[in-house]
């Protein structure tokens, strides 16, 4: 009979066998929000999916801005893909946007078919799936094995894969946030650098300090 | 060596093959005449027991499997351009010698990579289904017999040696001429060359002393020098007509491939590629397809094209396609030092095509803003080929909140108290708490489509913060503060 000791390294290996062998040595991507920074251990890690739950006025747009704008002075190519087409790119200064790949969907399914072709790219720091205010309906009907297809894909590649929701979507996902302050009219005179440093984030999956233990 | 020739032996054959790929490894020969005066031209290896000149009827009952076709002319045509192509990468000075055979003058070029270059060139080509033989000598004759000895290529460096042994018919005697020198127990090249050309003129004539210098190899001549080609473009037909992609790009692959080795001989890349597709209907269908990098590279053409073609719904069946591809010279750059370029261009490239072809064209790449206040003003560009350093920071750093756009902005009818909005009703509906505006903006009113807005920001009851506007068509929700 095998000793205790063999068959829990022999579970070891297989483990890190499943597991992809450059998963935790793919680089973070700081997104510039410190509470989401804090709370991932540094950024958005590469070849992991992070989904990030906000509601309209919690500052998702404000975040997004921001990792457009860390990853710009990193010179490091960004990937949005729009499933509304809601991004306007106005509201930043041209300078910050020369690295972004914006991709304006249509709906939802498109946003799928693209986010297969660019998160396998691996010219990107980070690809950004933004499906806030998609329709409900549309969203219901994503069969799980398209988010465990994207999971997989991202293990693969380096770039880290944040998807925005309005609520909870992504089945399995490893680190999932919310950012659950909302905005009043009276602070939108506030330099944008005081409203992110304001940002809370709460971890509705995963923590950096469950990660360490772990 | 001064001179090249590069030929085809049993071009014809070769070339049917290149154009049918079910032939390969069949036994095939070519037919010339009609009815029984049919005779085998040129013979493949499979087809044993059969050899040049055979009756039809007589090679069909030695090789019972036998495939015998006639010349195809549209593939010779093809395959031609190929031999041509393959001869523009060893000089500029081209000439056409024949349809299965060019010469190619060398004088001034390296031997060494002349050589290389052979060898390369019989290597392209065999990929492509045509086995050449370069030869490669001082004189243009001799560039021949070496090119009708070469396995697969020879390079002549001592002509009497070469020539010792080569068999007297490669000079083309007349039939008395061979008979004469038989009788003097002549039979090779080298035999006859070491004869002195005076005395053989004396018995044979001006006749004779031709053939000496052709025994010799220093019969040399001005070459018909010929212009590389500068039009890349391949056409071929359905018939039946196909309703498919699969078999359109079976035929397109090779054709790009082929296209593709022109280009390069000729020392270009495919900046953009054009299809046409003529229907059944007499209608057709034409597409540009932009390359996001100039190149040869036939499997990035193919997968552009293939991105687009494969949603593509014809009216008719496809009977003739026609593949254009424009030339330009390839890009020469040097990257700054400090350029953050692409770790994969091709991938980027090729996966920016696959999703202009999910979108269209117009719905991806870099938002550049335009220069004007008008709301949502911006157009999409090529993404840059390495990010530049950022710029230097803001003079003064932006407030609030980002606006994210409702496209197109929602009607919404706006309750207006002491000129402030109080209530919203339409997409969405409730008391205002609080409002913010407004910031007036308007341009362009020389032009017929001059604008005009109003933009307020209010908070609704719920939290939220829309951004309204103000139009010659009314109000609109231009989308929400986040």
């Amino acid at each position: 009979m095998p000793k205790a000791s063999s068959t829990l390294a022999a579970l070891r290996s297989l483990v890190a066998a499943w597991n992809p062998p450059d998963r935790r040595a793919c680089e973070g991507v700081p997104t510039g929000v410190p509470a989401i920074d804090s709370a991932l251990g540094g950024g958005l890690p590469g070849g992991q999916l992070t989904e990030l739950v906000v509601a309209p006025g919690s500052g998702g747009q404000l975040t997004l801005v921001q990792l457009f704008e860390t990853t710009r002075s990193a010179r490091q190519r960004v990937a949005l893909i729009d499933a509304t087409d809601a991004f306007a790119p106005e509201v930043v200064a041209a300078d910050l946007l020369r690295h972004l790949v914006w991709a304006r969907c249509h709906n939802t399914e498109e946003a799928f078919k693209v986010a297969d072709v660019l998160v396998r790219d691996g010219n990107y720091a980070a690809v950004v799936l933004d499906l806030r205010d998609a329709p409900g309906s549309a969203l219901n009907r994503i069969p799980k094995t398209t988010w465990h297809r994207l999971h997989r894909i991202t293990e693969r590649q380096p770039a880290a894969v944040l998807v925005l929701s309005r609520y909870g979507l992504v089945p399995a996902v490893r680190w999932r946030l919310e950012l659950p302050s909302r905005f009043r009219l009276s602070e939108q005179r506030r330099p944008r650098l005081e409203l992110i440093t304001a940002l809370h984030a709460e971890a509705l999956r995963g923590t950096f300090t469950e990660e360490m233990a772990g | 060596m001064n001179y090249a020739v590069i030929t085809i032996p049993d071009f014809s054959l070769h070339a049917l093959r290149r154009s049918e790929p079910d032939l390969a490894r069949k036994p095939v020969a070519l037919i010339e005449g009609e009815g029984r005066k049919a005779v085998l031209v040129q013979v493949s290896p499979e087809a044993l027991g059969v050899e040049r000149g055979l009756a039809v009827s007589l090679a069909m009952a030695r090789c019972p499997g036998i495939v015998l076709r006639t010349r195809d002319l549209k593939a010779e045509t093809d395959s031609h351009r190929l031999l041509v192509a393959a001869a523009f990468t060893l000089s500029p000075r081209v000439e056409i010698t024949g349809p299965e055979c060019c010469t190619v003058d060398l004088q001034g070029a390296n031997p060494e990579q002349t050589e290389r270059a052979m060898r390369q060139g019989v290597a392209d080509l065999m990929r492509m289904g045509l086995p050449a033989r370069p030869g490669a000598a001082a004189t243009p004759l001799l560039a021949h017999y070496a090119a009708c000895c070469a396995e697969p290529v020879l390079v002549v460096r001592d002509a009497r040696e070469f020539l010792h042994d080569l068999p007297l018919s490669f000079a083309e005697p007349t039939a008395r001429q061979a008979e004469v020198l038989d009788g003097w127990g002549i039979r090779t090249l080298g035999q006859l060359a070491a004869l002195p050309k005076a005395e053989v003129g004396q018995r044979l004539g001006t006749e004779g002393a031709a053939l000496w210098e052709r025994a010799a190899g220093e019969t040399t001549r001005p070459l018909r020098l010929t212009q590389p080609t500068q039009t890349f473009a391949s056409a071929w037909d359905y018939e039946p007509g196909i309703d498919n992609i699969e078999p359109l790009f079976f035929k397109l692959r090779r054709y790009a491939e082929c296209l593709a080795f022109e280009l390069r001989s000729a020392g270009f890349v495919a900046e953009s590629l054009a299809l046409t597709l003529l229907l059944e209907d007499e209608t057709d269908y034409w597409r540009e397809y932009q390359l996001p990098e100039p190149n040869t590279d036939v499997e990035g053409w193919l997968k552009v094209m293939h991105s687009q073609l494969e949603s593509l719904t014809l009216p008719a069946r496809v009977v003739t396609v026609r593949f254009v591809a424009k030339p330009t010279r390839p890009l020469v750059k040097q990257e700054g030092l400090f350029d953050t370029g692409l770790r994969d261009p091709h991938a980027f490239w090729e996966n920016l095509a696959k999703v202009s072809a999910i979108l269209g064209e117009e719905r991806v790449g870099t938002p550049v803003l335009e220069d004007t206040w008008r709301p949502d003003s911006f157009t999409l560009e090529r993404p840059a080929e390495s990010v530049p350093a950022p710029g230097p920071a803001a003079v003064h750093p932006p407030q609030g909140g980002v606006l994210r756009r409702f496209r197109p902005p929602r009607p919404v009818l706006v309750m207006m108290e002491n000129s402030r909005p109080s209530g919203i009703s339409g997409y969405a509906s409730g008391a205002v708490q609080a409002a913010a505006g407004p910031w007036r903006a308007s341009g362009d009113w020389w032009r017929p489509d001059h604008w005009a807005v109003e933009t307020w920001h209010v908070e609704m009851e719920t939290g939220e913060i829309f951004q309204l506007a103000r139009t010659a068509g009314g109000w609109t929700i231009e989308g929400v503060v986040d």
